[in-house]
């Protein structure tokens, strides 16, 4: 087998040396380093599969394991690419960014500490969605989860990269709340009131005292999160609202314009997301259903998915959680908003705690159907996602989507795009869906990519969230006073990580000698 | 396949399809059956997501074989079970072994090669 798995500086003998050396930190049964755990870690949506293969991985079970092996990688330099089950599809999965890094798969670190007066949970990175849903279904507690569409992966993982869910609970990062870490140089710090030993509103209170520390370990490489406090929404009263669907791709103008108003007051505390035709028709079908000709679909297939689903060209659904009383007071609020705006229909929900569930994201139920969408195409699917953070305005949004579906056209691409509302601002979600199988198409990605990326340059939008292969592009973006963030990060990262042994590139933060910073010297 | 396409349809907000259509159900997992042990407790643990009801593989092995659900097959060899585990099939990335130890998928592959289950049905 070629040696192309191997990191920085190592040869076969050493790499040798370091996997015995975590043998005997580990045991041998926590150790990873035949050819099948290569490919095992490998990302499964991966562009190119061998951008990012590991030389191995280890499977610590506790903290103090975990600063067992962070002894070896800085005595050896390996670099070490945690991830909590490593679950992240089209971000780059279980892969580390730096090929030959050695994965540190914290998959077996589940445990679970509920308050069940406070709706705080104590949980280990090993802790799915799933799992999560079943202690509180098992335990009969009165608190509801916010999922994402792929819900198999990490509840603190997905909160550590800024992933969101369906409910007022939805920007999971938000409702982190003080964090155990394993610094890179082995020491274990705990955040907000868990640095205040014995204190008992460590899941209380977010801050402590002094300078905040828990979003610096989000989307980093500064530390390993073991442990992280989470806030849970109290099981509500009842769900009220209404999925309302618009005929024209100009509809999403005032949408956004009447529904924006709505969400910063906080009438809607949830964050709806407006999503086209081809969100619920690649879930449910694949593409050869409808047409075999090549490029984006016309206007003649659109017409017909939306036909045969019975969706508008965008549709939205608005979700009402808590008391009755205030929820139907806001139900009319609502609904009075979007008839002034010409839905094509409306159609209501209403459930009351007692009433059969629906099992959806709304409810906070743990999914996973929504991948299908990776079947699209047929043959060996996978999926990326372009999504920068647009302001929350109708023309800004129309004139984004303009521009984006005009370059899916161009690259022959089907559009599937999303628009999902935070308090102040709009992600904008465009899936690259494509089928591994065809080289003629995953030839056009990576270019169609970097054209988005250019494309909401020139905008002055960024990316909120990337895959390991845009990390560096995307990091560049944020270019301000000289890149002036990326400096600083670079110095914390230093700080830190003197040795440069976790994570590198995660972000686009590279140690000294690494990466673009590989003529300082390390 | 009913199921999942109005599961689908809520999550798009495309509703006037689905208006008189049964729910979703309710994922499977241990707490649903709180007697299972040894190689179904942790095909529940490890698999249910995506392999009961509403999963996205039961979705997609549904477009091309039946029995969909997984525990309901008569014709899954153990050895068959693991190499599909390992390696990834389909849109199935693998399960390292980091995350699923040798012994575990074992028990797994044992638990479903000697389907079908009836409590799958």
């Amino acid at each position: 087998m070629a040696v192309d798995f191997l990191p920085p500086g190592f040869d076969a003998a050493k790499l040798a040396q370091a996997q015995r050396a975590f043998e005997s930190a580990l045991g041998a049964d926590r150790v990873f380093f035949e050819p099948l755990d290569r490919t095992g870690y490998e990302d499964k949506f991966a562009i190119d599969d061998a951008a990012h293969v590991p030389s191995g991985a280890i499977a610590p079970t506790s903290v103090e394991e975990v600063q067992a092996a962070l002894r070896v990688a800085n005595q050896y330099r390996i670099p070490v690419w945690p991830i909590s089950r490593g679950k992240n599809l089209g971000y780059g999965g279980s892969a580390p960014l730096l090929a030959g890094s050695v994965v540190m798969d914290l998959s077996r670190m589940k445990k679970i500490e509920f308050d069940e007066e406070f709706g705080t949970v104590l949980l280990e990175p090993g802790v799915g969605f799933y799992d999560l849903y079943d202690f509180i279904q098992a335990n009969n507690l009165p608190y509801w989860l916010s999922t994402p569409g792929n819900s198999w992966g990490s509840v603190i993982g997905n909160a550590l990269d800024r992933g969101v869910g369906y409910t007022p609970y939805g920007e999971n990062t938000k409702n982190l709340c003080g964090l155990e870490v394993v610094l890179p140089t082995g020491e274990v710090v705990r955040t907000g009131m868990g640095a205040f030993s014995g204190a008992p509103t460590w899941g209380a209170y977010p801050f402590g005292f002094g300078p905040g520390w828990d979003q610096l370990f989000v989307q980093s490489n500064f530390g390993i999160v073991t442990k992280a406090n989470m806030w849970l929404m109290p099981e509500p009263e009842s769900l009220m609202g209404m999925d309302v669907e618009f005929d024209r791709p100009e509809d999403l103008k005032p949408l956004v314009d009447v529904i924006g108003p709505l969400r910063r007051e906080r009438v809607l505390q949830q964050s709806p997301s407006i999503g086209n035709w081809l969100r619920a028709a690649a879930v449910a079908t694949r593409r050869d259903e409808w047409t075999d000709k090549p490029g984006a679909l016309d206007d003649s297939v659109i017409d017909a998915i939306r036909k045969r689903f019975g969706l508008g060209w965008w549709g939205v659904s608005l979700r009402l959680y808590g008391r009755e009383e205030v929820n139907k007071a806001a139900y009319a609020i609502l609904e009075k908003a979007m008839n002034a705006i010409d839905p094509l229909l409306i159609r209501s929900t209403m459930w009351r705690k007692g009433e059969p569930m629906e099992y959806s994201g709304w409810t906070g139920t743990p999914i996973t159907f929504p991948m299908q969408n990776v079947n699209w195409y047929g043959g060996r699917g996978g999926h990326i996602g372009f999504s920068p953070i647009i302001p929350q305005n109708g023309s800004a949004a129309l004139a984004q989507f303009q521009r984006t579906y005009a370059r899916y056209k161009e690259y022959g691409m089907d559009y599937q795009g999303s628009f999902a509302f935070g308090e102040r601002h709009l992600v904008n979600v465009n899936a690259m869906l494509f089928n591994k199988d065809d080289p003629a198409m995953m030839a056009r990605i990576d270019p169609f990519f970097r054209q988005l990326v250019a494309d909401a340059k020139a905008q002055g939008y960024g990316e909120y969230r990337t895959h390991l292969d845009y990390m560096d592009l995307v990091a560049q973006t944020y270019d301000w006073n000289g890149g002036a963030l990326g400096k600083l990060n670079a110095r914390v990262k230093d700080a830190l990580d003197p040795n440069g042994i976790l994570a590198p590139g995660k972000s686009g933060i590279w140690p000294k000698g690494q990466g673009p910073r590989a003529g300082e010297r390390g | 396949m009913r199921k999942l396409l109005i599961a689908a349809l809520l999550l798009a907000g495309g509703a006037a399809a689905i208006a008189q259509a049964p729910p979703p159900p309710k994922p499977t997992t241990l707490a649903s059956r709180p007697g299972a042990s040894g190689g179904e407790a942790l095909y529940l643990e490890h698999c249910a997501s995506c392999h009961t009801a509403n999963g996205m593989g039961t979705g997609l092995l549904a477009r091309r074989i039946q029995p969909a659900l997984l525990e309901a097959r008569d014709n899954l060899p153990a050895q068959y079970v693991i190499v599909a585990v390992r390696q990834g099939i389909g849109n199935m990335p693998a399960i390292p072994r980091g995350e699923l130890s040798d012994a575990d998928l074992e028990a797994i592959a044992e638990y479903l090669a000697a389907g079908p289950h009836e409590a799958a049905q």
